[in-house]
């Protein structure tokens, strides 16, 4: 939708400029919710329940009320009734949904679940009150394991009377099972991914102040997405919208824990009404691991038909998720967006599939990275589960299912367009960037001294910049200032993605004007323009987009008027460096920053009918959604003693369209490889069978550190996308591609041994105890 | 995640130290690196009323070889005892073990005679003092006394230490001529506590016989154990005839090491043998080497 022209040459956009935060965050300058310190601010804590599944018989608060120092304490049936509707509510025809209250009521569902809310003059009087709350529960049966929440005689929930949230499958097919039926292979194999947790560096926390008198909620919040926690608060607080104010400083790091609000966070909104002081509360590592939203925890049951080349015929998935007791997402979206997504880089003409989700007494699920790459777990284990039954080297069955220049436009089975993709063209990069051949024959060598090197790839489309309801536009308002510095006011936020220095960049270009003179003002609902927030790798397609076209607008009118004041046509001008000249004439120009002024002061220079000043604010609605595609591969070594497994080499080929800045673009990639690198070898937050969450500390939940994660080498191939700066999202591929890479690494080294993978994380004993059972098979 | 309250005194001498645990007994606990004790606090794991940092004690740092022995100060960081040129000549399995314990940011913080008398079953220090066959002398209002290694380690973070008593050195004693010397663990990433560890000492006679062994492993049970019965059968033995694949297949197989979400027992178990026979084999190779009078020279 090239609507508007690009008019100058690229100076920053597609280079590598230093980021623009860096120097505050480096030097610890950075702006995190701990930070904020307003007078007479109280401190929360949350007495949280030990047990999964529990009647709550009876609370007594008198010793903890007694602790010097505390202020208030409230339970569920003391504070829930102030808020003005359920937290949030996803039930529909045959999806029944919980009621979402901020405290615990009557029961508790997962060990957790907030019961009380403690407010004290700090937090070490608030938790030496919290442990003298004493609550004494009636132990029901926990409802525990997403294999076995259907048919357990618990109920997660009170008055939901099973454990399915959700279910559905395509209509049955006869041209599938034909196509089953003709295929030369036919193989099924499930593939499991255990609980995540997306562990920000920041755990959650906010402050919220009621403003008695202005009778408006300020809230400063750890958020991705401040207006959409403005509809949040004033919808669940009964406010109007305008008498809220969300203000999302420096985050340190959502990964989708953040896109939403939680229970705990409107705990603490109502409580600070209710004292007419701001709260503050800063979750701490333990709870942020047992009680903040958890991720994956989903199986994948594929049905594949190839050939007798290993061309695909017919793949049926489907698809089982535990979704835990209160997910921050409608429980069908996991089964459903990794259903959809599945198809993926390949060709091929019959799918069918059938997704189930699970309630269960556990931490909730929300999105975490790509929260629908199960699809590209189960299906590129599978492509090496196939290519080594049916005898075809894994690099050889993806090129013969590729989709191919020629084949685009594509449709997908389930109805995604693909245009302007190059996933044969990454795959092909990746594959040469390792040395493929030249790996084949080292591993050859290594396997003859009995050594187990193996290599792995991992082949995907990385649907991005999703646009729906209010994550379909994005705004952008470009100010130029009296002085010629330039602001940038946008809806999005600051936590990790360098939004600081890309959207400057794409702006600082339009405008001809050094880097330094602008400057991006977001993450302030009173300031900034309405915006979709992070999710879903949007920002620099729908935020990029919009920034240029806002930038562009805004050049056109500072030509119009510099034009008129050198008495020469807009036409003929260009802005280099902060000064706009006729072309071919060096001597006839005129500073930006005195075009600026006048703009502001000098209303008779302007022509006929100019508005005074500078400042243009755009829309832009973006396409359903713009493809990214990638291959990742790596090498690793499993030491057959002992189970270990050692990543040795690491490539990543991407094509995310037009770069705005290839550092962040190798960043967000590396980033979530090292995630990806985490759920395939370390992270599992595990449960024992009643419910127990085993992994609440990081001593137990083990992140990967700078020493598991190898260098990565990148290779990028840039297919413009069909928007305003021809970018496509890039903020996920590193989490969704890495696991079935290195699964397949660690699978190909023990495939003499007949060793096959189909689940992670892949500890020593795990992978030691697979060695015995081919052994033993 | 926040403490709960405790009173802290931080002397500058150990007799005022003392004095306080003598006071306060089970109530106090001494605060040396923090790098377990803190955590342990802040989770509520652990409290106590009174706490003693000894950090400011100048006469609990420092290490010095004391005729045959080489006597390390409590309060030593694990990041000075690594880099020590004494420790590297008189101990060299301790400085290499160091660099298994946490990060060069918890080394900088914690101390000999903290990771000892914390009595982490999976942690390097205590299994490292029972392979040199080290002692810790303690003191109290009531005096001092020397315990060996074998003795102060009881169970999981459990010694022989009375809460009246502070460790002030560990005595580590030097190994002679064509000793040998390995150290090596599994553990899920870098930096992490072991999952199954071990370490060897040995010395070897003129005729490359086995004169001294000890050999220990951490993360098979509730401390770290010699492998006494392992010992026993090389004692004496020429290191060329050993069956050293067998021998350790034989001393591990009746462990019952723990399980918990990093690792099973029977997983700690199985990769305990291969774990030993690399140990006794590279401790045989540089025994072997330090008797070498060019390698030696080399060095
Ligand atoms: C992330 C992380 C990773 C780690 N990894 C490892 C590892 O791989 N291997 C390992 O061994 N350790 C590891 N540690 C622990 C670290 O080595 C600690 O420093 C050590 O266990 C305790 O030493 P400290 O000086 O910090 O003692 P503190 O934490 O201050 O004290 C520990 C205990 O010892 C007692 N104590 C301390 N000094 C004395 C004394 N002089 N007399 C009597 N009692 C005393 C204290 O009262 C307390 O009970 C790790 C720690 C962290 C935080």
């Amino acid at each position: 939708m090239s609507t508007v022209e690009k008019p100058s040459a690229a100076r920053f956009v597609g280079a590598r400029v230093q980021r623009r935060e860096d120097p505050r965050l480096l030097s610890g300058h950075g702006q995190y919710i701990d930070d904020v310190r307003l007078p007479g601010m109280l401190h929360a804590t949350f007495v949280r329940s030990p047990l999964a599944r529990a009647r709550i018989v009876a609370i007594d608060l008198e010793h903890a009320l007694a602790v010097p120092g505390v202020v208030a304490i409230w339970d569920g049936s003391a504070l829930n009734g102030d808020a003005a509707t359920p937290l949030w509510d996803w039930a529909g025809e045959g999806t029944p949904f919980p009621e979402v209250r901020a405290l615990a009521e009557g029961d508790v569902r997962f060990a957790g679940d907030p019961v009380a809310i403690v407010i004290a003059r700090d937090r070490y009087v608030a938790e030496d009150a919290a442990e003298l709350v004493d609550v004494e529960y009636e132990p029901l049966q926990a409802v525990v394991g997403r294999e076995l929440a259907e048919a357990s005689t618990g109920r997660a929930h009170d008055g939901i009377d099973t454990n399915v949230a959700w279910s559905a499958a395509s209509p049955t097919d006869p041209a599938l099972e034909a196509a089953f039926a003709a295929s030369a292979h036919v193989i099924t194999e499930t593939f499991r991914q255990q609980r995540h947790v997306n562990v920000p560096m920041e755990p959650r926390g906010l402050v919220a102040h009621w403003e008695r008198g202005a009778e408006q909620l300020t809230v400063y919040a750890s958020s991705q997405n401040p207006h959409q926690d403005r509809e949040y608060f004033a919808r669940v607080m009964g406010l109007p919208e305008h008498h809220v104010r969300v203000i999302m400083r420096d985050v340190g790091g959502g990964f989708g824990q953040k896109i939403f609000r939680t229970r705990e966070e409107t705990a603490v909104a109502l409580a600070s009404r209710r004292l007419g002081r701001p709260v503050k509360w800063i979750e701490d590592r333990q709870e942020n691991l047992m009680a903040a939203n958890h991720a994956r925890d989903e199986q994948m049951t594929l049905r594949v038909g190839v050939d007798a080349d290993g061309v695909i015929t017919a793949i049926h998935a489907s698809h089982l998720a535990d979704v835990g007791a209160y997910p921050l997402m409608p429980a069908m979206m996991p089964g459903f967006m990794a259903l959809e997504v599945l198809p993926g880089p390949y060709r091929f003409a019959r799918y069918g599939w059938a997704g189930k989700s699970v309630f269960t007494n556990t931490s909730g699920i929300s999105a975490y990275r790509g929260p629908w790459m199960m699809e590209t777990v189960a299906r590129e284990i599978m492509m090496d589960v196939v290519a080594r039954e049916i005898g075809v080297d894994p690099a050889e069955i993806r090129r013969r299912n590729v989709i191919q220049t020629e084949d685009l436009p594509y449709t997908t089975p389930t109805g995604r367009e693909y245009d302007r993709i190059s996933p044969a063209q990454t795959l092909e990069a990746a594959l040469e960037e390792i040395g493929y051949e030249r790996f084949r024959e080292e591993q050859a060598r290594a396997r003859a001294e009995g050594r187990y090197l193996g290599l792995g790839i991992s082949t995907y489309i990385e649907p991005t910049a999703g646009a729906q309801g209010p994550t379909g536009i994005e705004a952008a308002t470009v100010r130029v200032e009296p002085s010629g510095k330039v602001n940038v006011l946008m809806g999005t936020g600051s936590h990790g993605h360098s939004l600081e220095t890309t959207m400057v960049q794409v702006v600082a270009d339009q405008l001809g004007v050094p880097i330094e003179d602008v400057r991006l003002l977001q993450g302030d609902t009173a300031v900034s323009p309405y915006g979709g927030g992070t999710a879903g790798s949007r920002s620099a397609v729908i935020a990029g987009g919009v920034a240029r076209i806002s930038a562009i607008k805004l050049r056109e009118k500072v030509l119009e008027l510099a034009g008129h004041l050198l008495e020469a046509a807009a036409a003929d001008l260009e802005i280099e460096d902060g000064t706009i000249t006729v072309k071919g004439s060096p001597g006839s120009s005129i500073a930006f920053a005195d075009v600026a002024r006048i703009a502001y002061y000098d209303p008779s220079r302007l022509p006929e009918g100019m508005e005074p000043g500078l400042e243009s604010t755009s829309r832009y609605s973006a396409p359903p959604a713009t493809y990214a595609n990638s291959t990742q591969v790596c090498t690793c070594e499993v030491d057959v003693a002992t189970g270990e497994v050692r990543l040795l080499d690491y490539v990543v080929g991407e094509d995310c369209g037009v770069m705005i800045n290839p550092m962040v673009v190798e960043g967000q990639i590396a980033g979530g490889v090292a995630q990806g690198i985490g759920g395939a070898l370390l992270e599992h937050l595990a449960y024992d069978e009643t419910g127990n969450p085993l992994a609440i500390t990081f001593k137990d939940y083990l992140l990967p550190t700078t020493e598991d994660v190898p260098d990565i080498r990148y290779v990028h191939v840039e297919t413009p996308s069909n928007t305003p700066g021809g970018h496509k999202g890039v903020g996920e591929g590193g989490a969704i591609g890495a696991p079935a890479a290195i699964v397949n690494a660690v699978a190909d080294a023990l495939a003499p041994l007949g060793v096959r993978v189909t689940s992670q994380p892949l500890s020593p004993d795990r992978v030691l105890a697979m060695i015995d059972d081919a052994r033993s098979a | 995640m926040k403490a709960a309250p405790f009173d802290y005194a931080a002397p500058t001498e150990v007799d005022e130290a003392l004095a306080l645990l003598d006071e306060f007994a089970e109530d106090a606990k001494v605060l040396a690196g923090g790098q377990s004790l803190v955590p342990l606090l802040a989770l509520r794991m652990s409290r106590f009323d009174q706490l003693v940092d000894v950090n400011r004690i100048e006469a609990l740092r420092g290490i010095e070889l004391v005729g045959e022995t080489l006597v390390i100060g409590a309060m030593t960081r694990q990041a000075t005892i690594e880099r020590d040129e004494e420790v590297r000549r008189h101990a060299p399995l301790l400085a290499e073990a160091t660099r298994y314990i946490g990060h060069f940011q918890i080394r900088n913080r914690g101390t000999i005679g903290g990771s000892i008398a914390h009595a982490d079953p999976t942690a390097e220090y205590p299994a490292i003092a029972l392979t040199l066959g080290a002692e810790v002398e303690v003191a109290s209002v009531r005096g001092r006394r020397r315990i060996d290694a074998g003795e102060l380690l009881e169970s999981a973070y459990t010694t022989t230490l009375e809460p009246e008593e502070l460790l002030l050195s560990v005595r580590v004693p030097v190994w002679g001529a064509r000793s040998g010397f390995a150290v090596h663990e599994i553990a899920r990433r870098t930096g992490d506590f072991a999952l199954v560890g071990g370490a060897a000492a040995v010395t070897l006679d003129e005729a490359d016989a086995v004169a001294r062994a000890h050999v220990v492993l951490f993360g098979v049970a509730d401390r770290a154990i010699r492998l006494s019965s392992l010992e026993a059968a090389i004692a004496g033995q020429p290191v060329d005839q050993l069956d050293l694949a067998e021998l350790a297949r034989e001393a591990t197989a009746e462990l019952r090491p723990p399980s918990d979400v990093q690792a099973t027992g029977a997983y700690r178990r199985r990769v305990a043998a291969p774990l030993t026979e690399r140990l006794l084999r590279t401790a045989f190779v540089r025994a072997r080497r330090a008797g070498d009078p060019t390698e030696e020279a080399a060095r």
